[in-house]
């Protein structure tokens, strides 16, 4: 009888293990178009004869195979991290090349325009009085413009800076829900394809936020390491991290904005594992191209640069100079003040020396020879004056290459933003087509791909090189 | 007038060329082998068609040329994403191939992973 039992019990796990089967199918089909779900293949085992309970060799036990290929995940991963990078990038450099807009419509290229008109003007009759007041209107345009561009670059950094504390805080976020779904998986008896999903999801949208590397544990849950090495989630343990001001980056630059650092639990600076995702394009922006362009950390910045040199070149020449072309010769008063005490400061705290007037402007160059016109003629030649005045550049250039580096950081972004993401859906299409296939089919494919793509790669290159020649075969 | 002729079979070849990049781009967003395969084709296409711009503008000398630079910079900045594109891919496949290379036949002496052989295996008995 007890063989019969045997045959009975043998018969029911079989019928139990095909009903699984159909389930794990329905689940498929269920969860064709979840984010993040991989099919599930079920697999039937015999099992071995059991001498002591009876025949028991034409039973199946039934195991639930995920297809998730791990490396098609890391693939897709780490493209999603890239284009959050770029997308970033693109987002906060918008309103940054609004700010260094070249066009003569733009504040400071407009109203240096003009004041270099004004100076050329007063240069013809420096005792009129209308053309001293154009000087002087001109220059209050100036500094009005450069306080602007601060206060808009400073709008941009702090807002940059709430940026990065929010990314973190979302990074915190999907570091706690992998930390719950571990806990489930640890307590879940058989693997769960729903609870494996929502990881899968989880994981591409902290991708998208920072460069993660994901670890599987024997018993099914998630290590997730930050730039490979700091652990945010270690199973069902949390290590947050936290975005601070690095109050040393910015030690004898007063005024300057300290640079931000990405702290892991332990306090200890990790910034420099941040390489791509949403985070490591805010924190390039926030530590680099900003402190280059308004100060901040050890950098005074170009727009303070300008400032300055555009202050002490006008205020020399009209010091140096006499208000009379005959003598008793009166020195000239400094048209432009600034704070020097915080050089990244500089650009906000530009204006015109209080109570100045028309008759204070020196135009006279007492030589010898004298000449009644020789300081406002140096003045109105000061922006195209060779070498320039600021670091070799005139004023309108050197703003011109500050724009051109915010443009071509733009322009940068916005050509790998648009190419990642066709690496994205690339990787994710073939995250599906290795799904389920064999190494030997995985790796055929990989090659073909890549062949393909390397014939591309050539004619791309000669084609670029044919462009340039065009571009030189037709003048502007 | 010759030349202005010349000048509009230039515009003509730098607009097909223009075409054929578009749907480079149109065939990249939906990767597979065959599109892969099919959009060096047409890149081979675009750049005969340039090359068939630069040969006219040499024969008939440089002058300025607003709608051509234009076509010229626009095709530019396509070939830039394009090239980014190429270049992130092959990053990502050699990446991928490495990771299945060492899961198919573990690493060299050197530390590197090991070549691939993908040649079936015929077993005889008897």
């Amino acid at each position: 009888m007890g063989n019969l039992f045997s045959v009975l019990n043998s018969a029911s796990q079989s019928l139990q293990a095909f009903e699984k089967a159909i389930d794990v199918t329905q689940n498929n089909v269920t969860n064709a178009n979840s984010p993040g779900y991989a099919n599930q293949v079920p697999e039937f085992i015999s099992q071995d004869f059991q001498s002591i309970t009876g025949i028991n060799s034409g039973g199946v036990k039934e195991e639930t195979q995920d297809t998730r290929n791990t490396y098609a995940d890391t693939a897709v991963q780490q493209q999603l991290s890239l284009q959050g990078m770029y997308q970033q990038l693109q987002t906060t450099l918008a309103p940054l090349q609004n700010v260094f807009d070249v066009s003569a419509s733009s504040p400071i290229p407009s109203a240096l325009n003009q004041l270099f008109q004004s100076f050329s003007q007063w240069s013809t009759q420096p005792n009129n009085t209308n053309y001293q007041s154009s000087v002087i209107s001109a220059a209050q345009q100036v500094a009005s413009a450069f306080q602007q561009t601060a206060v808009q670059l400073n709008q941009i950094q702090a807002s940059t800076t709430s940026d990065i504390q929010s990314t973190v805080a979302q990074i915190n976020q999907d570091a706690a829900t992998i930390q719950g779904l571990n806990q489930q998986i640890q307590q879940s008896p058989e693997p769960d394809a729903g609870l494996s999903a929502q990881m899968e999801s989880t994981l591409e949208n902290l991708s998208s936020l920072a460069n993660i590397q994901v670890l599987k544990a024997s018993d099914g849950t998630t290590t997730v390491l930050l730039g490979g090495q700091t652990a945010l989630v270690e199973g069902t343990q949390l290590n947050a991290i936290q975005a601070v001001n690095n109050i040393a980056s910015n030690s004898g630059n007063p005024g300057a904005a300290p640079n931000i650092s990405i702290e892991n639990s332990s306090g200890t600076d990790i910034t420099s594992q941040i390489t791509s995702g949403g985070l490591a394009g805010l924190v390039n922006v926030r530590n680099n191209l900003l402190p280059s362009l308004i100060g901040g950390g050890q950098q005074v910045g170009g727009l303070n640069t300008l400032a300055q040199g555009l202050a002490d070149s006008v205020n020399n020449v009209l010091e140096q100079a006499s208000t009379t072309s005959t003598p008793p010769y009166q020195p000239g008063t400094a048209l432009f003040t600034y704070n020097s005490a915080a050089p990244s400061g500089i650009a906000g705290t530009l204006a015109v020396a209080s109570g100045i007037t028309g008759a204070q402007l020196a135009a006279a160059d007492t030589g010898p020879p004298v000449v009644a016109n020789g300081a406002a003629l140096t003045l109105a030649g000061l922006d195209s004056s060779n070498p320039g005045p600021v670091n070799g550049q005139g004023f309108t250039q050197y703003f011109s290459s500050l724009a051109a580096t915010v443009g071509n950081a733009a322009n940068s972004a916005n050509t790998e933003a648009t190419a990642q993401s066709g690496l994205v859906a690339q990787a994710q299409s073939l995250q599906q087509q290795v799904s389920g296939v064999s190494l030997d089919e995985e790796a055929i494919q990989l090659v073909q791909l890549q062949s393909s793509y390397d014939a591309a790669s050539k004619v791309v290159t000669v084609i670029d090189d044919t462009l340039q020649s065009l571009m030189a075969m037709i003048p502007t | 007038m010759e030349n202005a002729t010349q000048y509009g079979d230039a515009r003509e070849c730098l607009q097909a060329a223009r075409t054929g990049m578009r749907q480079v781009k149109r065939l990249l967003s939906q990767p597979s082998f065959e599109a892969a395969d099919e959009s060096a084709a047409l890149l081979r296409d675009v750049e005969v068609q340039l090359g068939c711009v630069a040969a006219i503008l040499r024969q008939n000398g440089s002058r300025p040329d607003g709608e051509i630079r234009a076509g010229v910079e626009e095709l530019q900045g396509e070939v830039a994403v394009l090239a980014a594109f190429l270049a992130g891919a092959d990053k990502m496949l050699s990446g991928w191939l490495d990771a299945v290379r060492t899961r198919r036949g573990g690493y060299t002496e050197r530390g590197q992973a090991a070549p691939l052989m993908l040649v079936r295996k015929l077993s005889v008995e008897g």
